[in-house]
This record gives structure tokens, C-alpha cells and sequence, in this order.
């Protein structure tokens, strides 16, 4: 048997139910991994360990008893993005303005989970507020790539990705606003599902742009990141935007037929912009297609090359009127540096926010203001209109589309951090489906000459959640990517 | 369309914010850099184009009326006084407290 947190989250399912393992072995196997690893990947923020063995020991009674519920992830440890809100459990969205914010509330995944019998190890580093692409904007420590610790592991989730990989976790939680749980799980060779808009309710994750985000997980197997999405998708009373369509089973779709499957390919997510080793591993993985028995074929995205403008124009817009909540009343840090009112929300805020966040509130209250709000948020709601009817057009013809999660390799720390449009321009494959409000994956299909690995993205019509699942687990099978060495 | 120091600074005032010198130039030569990306959305021809929002994509899918999802309008319990304060920089009984607001 291989070390217990090389294994995925239905293996360990497994361990336990034959009682082959204890819920406190595996839990101690994950923090030792974390102890073994953190000091050079750093992907926590915080580790719970003693309330997450405490747990465990509970969970080892229940069953040694049977009076444990069979839970859909009884005893497994999972780490959480630290923009997901946990009672008792500190939650900085990696900002300093939230350092020290303990909520008095679960989110509902959180709950959820918890009720699944899933341990929470700890939270995870990401971008502040989950503005970014490389989880350098944490205002504590960026997390490295597992696979080459002088590069970023992508972001924002960049500290749910790398823990996974790595083996801290078996998987995790992230958030997705444009591209923050696909771009990171690219990067870090690991699973990474943005669901549809409103198939997992966002009550508790703090709100970046609220038409935008979307909870997701992170595994390292498409089953495992079924499993996690089957224990937090379904409607929520405490989010009006989550859907009441029933959860489908999908975990028991996913190893259905994928024979007759129409494909489509983007013909614009083949540009110029794109990496000539991610386009080439890419192509290999979509003729593996074929030879499932899908048919391919082209389709045209044609508001694609609009897309980042639109993105970078609505999603500051809803984040500059999300982020007025952080005055120092309530809630969070308080600067000392005042005379009034209004002075000490601008020192607090100003003392409080990171350089990305502040330019994001600065962009979207520019193009709210007077003067500009027709010709850039009226317009680029348009584009998102125009956008979501590419997608509309392309789903008529095929039952999903193919192509990258990310433009480039995962690049080194400090590359792009002094240029944020040429960090914006990373998202350009991803933030379309927050756009339109469709599910996306991003599964690992290979690795670079420099042993880096390349995400293939697939996504599908609103709550087809199944069928991508299916083909992500089919394509997973068949190209059973051999795994190159970690950097730890 | 150019922007400057000055239009910066009002941008910042509206949002509650403000930067030292230096970085409000930094600032100006990032903000005018991204902005000049967004010209490419001139080009769009959007004339008749709703601005629909997709928040409400699964009545949509489902073919339902997107009207505002309601609830009863029952009394619930809501978070105790003293929980809502635990995280308050500061407070006084049962209140969030502020630099005086009338002098």
C-alpha cells in the first residue's frame, strides 16, 4: 500500500470502512505530511490540528460503537480556502484587514461538509480576496508549485491546489470567480471543477463578485472531485441565487458510455497566445477523444478575444461595492490613524487592503462612477450578453467544448507581479464560463519538458455537471498520466 | 481617454481610500494602461443587446419566470448581540462604537 496521503479520498473511504485504518491514522498521516512539507510550500494559513484529532478520535469512537452516520466522507480530512467562512476558525481571506476575524458562522459548504463526516485540517493560503493568478497577493506568504518551488502555483486557490497535490490534503475546497480553482488546479497537476452558477450555494464564501463566484473543489482524481461535489452541491436557503434542481447522482454517472459524444473545439482558444507544449499535449489528449468514439468538431467563440475586458470591468465593479463592507466598525482591522469618521475608514481601508485588492476597488468604482457607467459596465454586461450566446450557439451543435485552462506554464515567482495586466491576460481561458455562468474542469493531461504539468479545460451546458464529469473521468482514465517527481 | 492624477484621487476619495505619492503614480501608469485595454470594447457592436444578468441561469434553463426568489416573511432568530460584537474593534453594551460623528 502506498503512504496514506498519496491516497485519494475513495481509497481512504475504503481504508476506513474495513476498519483497515483509523480516522486518527489518516488524519495524523495528512498533518505529518503538512509538518513535512509546509515550511517550503506553504499553502496554509492555518492548521487545525488539534480540534481536526479531536475529531478524528470522536469519529474512531463512532464507529468502533456503529453509532457513526455512514457519511458520504466520513473521517476525511479536507483543507478549505481561507475565504470560506468557519465558525471558530480564523478566516483572512489572506488579508490583513480580516488578520485576526473569527466568524460566528459556518458557510454552507462548510456545514454541509461537516455533516458528511469530512474533517476540516486547516485553511489555505490564496490570493487576497481572490484577486489574482499566482496566490503571490496573499498579504502573508505566497505558496510555491509543488512541482518547482521557484514558481506559483497558480491562484487564487493557490494554497487548496498545491495542498493537494502535495498531499497535505485529499482535497479541498477553492472558489472560482474567473478562473481561481481551473488556473491553479493547471498549474499544480490536480483536479479542479468550477460548478454551474447557483449549484453550490456561496452563503459564507466572502463575497468578491457576487454574479461571478462559484465554490468548487479540488482532487486529484475526477471521482474524488464527484464525491466532493456531491456532498456540497443543492440548494440553500440562504443563498436565493442556489438552484432548486435536484443534485444528480455523480459519482454513479461517471463511468458512463461516452461513445457519440459531440466535442467542439474553440478555434479561438488556439491562438497565438498559447503555449506551443500545452497546445501540443493538448492535441494529443483531443484525439484520445476520437478514439473514445466522440466526435470533434470546430466551433467559433468569436467574443473570446473580448473577454478579459469584459471580465476586468465587472468583476471590480461588484468587488468595489462587495469591499465597502470593510470600514473597521463592525469587523476587522481598525487603524489607530484618525481624527473622524471618514478618516478612519479611509486609514483602515487603505492600511487594511493589498495593492491588487485597492486597484480593484479603484477600477470598478471608476467604471460605477458618473460619466463612465454606460461606456464600461452598461457595455461590458452587453459583451457578457453577447459572450453568453457564443456559448448558447455552441451548445446547440455539441455536448461539450475542449480546449486550455491556461495560456502558459506555471511561471516563476515575481515574473509577472510588477505587470497586472499581463496577469490579467492569464485568465483568458477561464473567466468565460463565470461570464456566462457554466461548469468547467480542469484535468491534468500531461506534463511539459520541464517537468511542469498542463491543465485541458472541458466545459459544459448549465448543470451538466454529470456528463463533464463522465467525460473528465473517461479521458482521466485514458490518458493515465504518469506522474513526475514533487520538489518535496 | 486619459486619466490623471487628479481624477485618480477623486476615484479614491469615492472609494474610500488614499495612497502616498509614490503610489498613486504607480498607480496613474497602471490604471491608464488597463483602461486603455478596455478601449477594445468600442469596437463591440452591442446596439440592441440586454444586459441581462446570468444570476438567474437555472430558472432560465428550467424555463421559469427569473422574478426575485421570496420567502415568507417570518420572525427568526437572528445572531446574539454579544456574537456579533465578539469581532467589533471596539464596543461599548450592546453597540459597535465610532469616532464621534457630531462634535
Amino acid at each position: 500500500m502506498s503512504e496514506i496521503h498519496h491516497l485519494s479520498i475513495k481509497q481512504l473511504r475504503d481504508l476506513i470502512q474495513r476498519r483497515d485504518a483509523s480516522v486518527t491514522e489518516i488524519t495524523e498521516s495528512f498533518l505529518n505530511r503538512i509538518r513535512q512539507c509546509d515550511d517550503k510550500i506553504k499553502a496554509f494559513l492555518t492548521v487545525e490540528e488539534e480540534p481536526a484529532l479531536a475529531q478524528a478520535a470522536q469519529l474512531d469512537r463512532q464507529l468502533a460503537s456503529g453509532e457513526s452516520k455512514n457519511g458520504l466522507l466520513t473521517g476525511i480530512p479536507l483543507a478549505i480556502k481561507d475565504n470560506i467562512v468557519t465558525q471558530g476558525v480564523r478566516t483572512t481571506c489572506a488579508s490583513r484587514i480580516l488578520e485576526n476575524y473569527i466568524p460566528p458562522y459556518d458557510a454552507t459548504v462548510m456545514s454541509r461538509l461537516k455533516e458528511s463526516g469530512a474533517i476540516l485540517l486547516g485553511k489555505t493560503n490564496c490570493d487576497e480576496f481572490a484577486m489574482g493568478s499566482s496566490t503571490e497577493n496573499s498579504a502573508f506568504f505566497p505558496t510555491r508549485n509543488p512541482w518547482d518551488l521557484e514558481r506559483v502555483p497558480g491562484g487564487s486557490s493557490g494554497g487548496s491546489a498545491a495542498a493537494v497535490a502535495v498531499g497535505e490534503a485529499p482535497g479541498a475546497l477553492g472558489s472560482d470567480t474567473g478562473g481561481s480553482i481551473r488556473q491553479p488546479a493547471a498549474f499544480c497537476g490536480t483536479v479542479g471543477l468550477k460548478p454551474t452558477y447557483g449549484r453550490v450555494s456561496r452563503y459564507g464564501l466572502v463575497a468578491f463578485a457576487s454574479s461571478l463566484d462559484q465554490i468548487g473543489p479540488v482532487g486529484n482524481s475526477v471521482s474524488d472531485v464527484a464525491l466532493l461535489l456531491q456532498a456540497i452541491a443543492g440548494s440553500d436557503p440562504q443563498d436565493s441565487t442556489s438552484a432548486a434542481r435536484p443534485v444528480e447522482d455523480y459519482l454513479g454517472e461517471i463511468d458512463q458510455e461516452v461513445k457519440g459524444l459531440k466535442i467542439g473545439v474553440p478555434k479561438e482558444w488556439f491562438g497565438s497566445g498559447l503555449d506551443g507544449q500545452i497546445e501540443q499535449s493538448l492535441r494529443a489528449a483531443i484525439k484520445k477523444l476520437e478514439g473514445l468514439g466522440c466526435s470533434l468538431l470546430e466551433v467559433s467563440m468569436p467574443q473570446t478575444e473580448y473577454a478579459i475586458s469584459t471580465y476586468y470591468v465587472i468583476a471590480p465593479a461588484e468587488a468595489s461595492s462587495n469591499l465597502a463592507r470593510y470600514d473597521g466598525v463592525r469587523y476587522g482591522h481598525r487603524s489607530a490613524d484618525q481624527t473622524d469618521l471618514d478618516s478612519m475608514f479611509k486609514s483602515t481601508r487603505s492600511e487594511g487592503f493589498g495593492e491588487e485588492v485597492k486597484r480593484r476597488i479603484m477600477i470598478g468604482t471608476y467604471v460605477l462612477s458618473a460619466g463612465y457607467y454606460d461606456a464600461y459596465f452598461i457595455k461590458a454586461s452587453k459583451v457578457r450578453t453577447l459572450l453568453r450566446n457564443d456559448y448558447h450557439e455552441a451548445f446547440k451543435k455539441v455536448d461539450l467544448l475542449v480546449g486550455p485552462t491556461t495560456p502558459s506554464l506555471p511561471f516563476k515567482i515575481g515574473e509577472k507581479k510588477t505587470d497586472p495586466l499581463e496577469m490579467y491576460l492569464m485568465d483568458i481561458y477561464t473567466v468565460t464560463a463565470n461570464l456566462a455562468g457554466i461548469p468547467g474542469l480542469s484535468l491534468p493531461c500531461g506534463f511539459s519538458q520541464e517537468g511542469l504539468p498542463i491543465g485541458l479545460q472541458i466545459q459544459a451546458p448549465y448543470f451538466q455537471e454529470a456528463r463533464l464529469l463522465n467525460l473528465a473521468h473517461t479521458l482521466e482514465q485514458e490518458l493515465a498520466v504518469q506522474k513526475q517527481e514533487l520538489a518535496v | 481617454m486619459p486619466i490623471d492624477t487628479r481624477e485618480v484621487e477623486k476615484i479614491a476619495e469615492l472609494a474610500h481610500l488614499k495612497f502616498d505619492p509614490q503610489e498613486l503614480e504607480r498607480f496613474v501608469g497602471h490604471f491608464q494602461q488597463i483602461l486603455e485595454y478596455f478601449t477594445q470594447l468600442e469596437t463591440v457592436s452591442t446596439g440592441a443587446v440586454s444586459t441581462e444578468n446570468v444570476q438567474y441561469a437555472h430558472q432560465a434553463v428550467e424555463g421559469k419566470n427569473r422574478a426575485t426568489p421570496m420567502r415568507e416573511d417570518e420572525v427568526r432568530s437572528s445572531l446574539p448581540v454579544a456574537t456579533a460584537l465578539d469581532n467589533a474593534p471596539e464596543s461599548s453594551e450592546d453597540h459597535f462604537q465610532v469616532p464621534p460623528v457630531i462634535e
